[in-house]
């Protein structure tokens, strides 16, 4: 491979496609992020996976750890998979601590000295300028120094990252602090990313959502987040449902989006359910196919909750069926993004997707997505549309 | 969830695993989503938990509609074993599989404090993310 010096790319890429189309290709450079919850979340996923896109794609991330000797972080980030280790350059905070000797070029001797943190710090980004850092974390230093000299370091740390320019997160947890300050802190950063970590049954579920500060900036909904072995942060619709009425196509569209999916039918028609796992684009979703008849109405309520999103798959030949496609969205219930597939669209006859939207009296952002689930035509596209709703933006 | 609730569910599966005859085990929610598993690599666990709810989803409709009561477990029954789908507690199944040779009074007596142990811990998690939330 050719050494020598590289263009930073003027965007820092989050490695997960779908959030970098909606950041127009990244967050851009300089910029300072705050990776911002009020309790503990999986935000260090976030953080880490951001250092690691960046060395892999070329880019020197410095990422200051105060938690963690960077021995221990290195092994940690193994379940990355592979990571180029000159392009990650720790700041070794607990070598010292541990009265070890660290083979760190750079470390902080004195956790006590405020002062000599940010010393450190400030001499690691000025030598190895990185295009990335993340500081991991702030809450650690609002433990253990006054509010205001924090602060002060804070707003030094974003101009020596903005000369060196660089993209720099700040992890933290809010435990002490007012809303005044956090408005404050809030109004040094240029995006937000909030986190939120839920449990219901036994399974935890992580979300995140992205703010940018500027007016009319970007803003997402919350997106659901997983963390995948030996590849990072994906964006994760744990259910999404594929339903409509009967014969519509609904297995066919499952079949079509899934690498391996599985259907329980007989004579043709599905009697349990259809299931298959998706992968595109950095995202990963569960996809549930419920049966179309009537009489198999109770399975449609088994699998009708945490329901990320539907698509809702009709007979665009059939507009007899349409009223009972739009029962089967009402089963579901209020408030979750939906796309109308109007599937068998190359049959003649078919109605054309204004004309479904018109019948079923759709409201206007509504997407209907004419589509051949039998020839694997527009079914992508729908899910794509889909996700886009479910993440949302401004 | 609790940090130490994913443990402790694994835990309870490897003690089931320990059983003789005992092949898997997979705990679901009843809405078809993994919770926890013990398999051998070759089954697709994501896909065992939507199963396990369907079969349990329409056993317990079956039961209501035959005035059977509240249903307690559903079995399949192979030239090659069992698989058993047990509630546990009101939120989850736990699946069992095991060989045609099993001792099914230890198996049953197994699972029975499987799924009561299960019960607890998802329990006193839920308890302890309201009390944090």
């Amino acid at each position: 491979m050719m050494a020598g010096p590289r263009v930073t790319p003027p965007r820092a890429k989050t490695g997960i496609p779908v959030l970098d189309e909606r950041l127009q290709g990244g967050f851009p450079r300089p910029s300072t992020l705050l990776l911002f919850s009020d309790k503990p979340t999986e935000k260090r996923l976030f953080g880490e996976n951001f250092a690691i896109q960046g060395a892999r794609s070329g880019e020197v991330s410095l990422y200051v750890d105060f938690f963690r000797a960077p021995q221990l972080a290195r092994g940690e980030l193994k379940r990355f998979g592979n990571v180029p280790t000159d392009k990650l350059v720790f700041v070794d905070a607990i070598s010292a601590q541990l009265l070890l000797r660290s083979e760190e070029p750079y470390r902080i001797e004195d956790m006590n000295s405020l002062d000599d943190i940010r010393s450190s710090i400030l001499t690691a980004i000025e030598a190895v300028r990185p295009a990335r850092i993340v500081v991991d974390s702030m809450e650690f230093l609002i433990d253990r120094f006054p509010k205001e000299e924090v602060l002060k370091v804070w707003r030094e740390l974003i101009d020596a990252a903005k000369a060196a320019g660089s993209v720099i997160c700040f992890l933290f947890i809010n435990w002490t602090l007012v809303e005044r300050d956090l408005q404050t802190i809030r109004a040094m950063s240029d995006f937000v990313v909030e986190f939120q970590s839920s449990l219901r049954g036994g399974i935890v579920r992580n979300s995140m959502r992205i703010s940018q500060m500027e007016t009319d900036g970007v803003r997402t909904n919350w997106i659901p987040y997983a963390f995948k072995d030996l590849v990072g942060v994906t964006v994760y619709f744990p259910r999404i449902l594929v339903t409509g009425p009967f014969n519509a196509g609904k297995s066919t569209v499952v079949r079509a989006l899934s690498e391996r999916a599985i259907s329980i039918d007989r004579m043709g028609t599905t009697v349990a359910f259809d299931y298959g796992s998706v992968n595109v684009t950095g995202i990963e979703a569960e996809i549930f196919g419920t049966p179309g008849q009537e009489r198999f109405e109770f399975i449609f309520k088994i699998f009708a909750r945490e329901v990320s999103g539907v698509l809702l798959v009709v007979d665009a030949t059939r507009p007899e069926d349409l009223d009972r496609g739009k029962q089967m969205l009402d089963l579901v219930g209020p408030k979750i993004p939906y796309v109308v597939l109007a599937n068998k669209s190359d049959l003649p006859g078919a109605l054309a997707p204004h004309e479904i939207a018109r019948r079923m009296d759709l409201p206007d952002d509504v997407p209907v997505v004419p589509t051949v689930a039998t020839e694997d035509k527009g079914v992508r596209d729908a899910l794509l549309v889909l996700a886009e709703m479910i993440i949302g933006v401004r | 969830m609790a940090p130490d609730a994913l443990p402790r569910l694994q835990a309870v599966l490897a003690e089931l695993r320990r059983v003789p005859d005992i092949l898997g085990a997979t705990i679901a929610r009843r809405d078809g989503i993994l919770i926890a598993h013990a398999l051998s690599r070759s089954l697709d666990p994501k896909k065992i938990a939507a199963m396990a709810a369907a079969i349990v989803g329409t056993s317990e409709m079956a039961a209501i509609e035959m005035g059977l009561g509240e249903f307690n477990q559903s079995i399949v029954d192979t030239h090659v074993g069992k698989m058993m789908a047990t509630g546990a507690g009101d939120e989850a199944i736990l699946v069992t599989m095991v060989r045609n040779e099993a001792n099914m009074g230890l198996v049953l007596l197994s699972v029975e404090r499987a799924v009561e142990s299960i019960a607890e811990i998802l329990r006193v998690a839920e308890q302890a993310a309201e009390v944090t939330t």
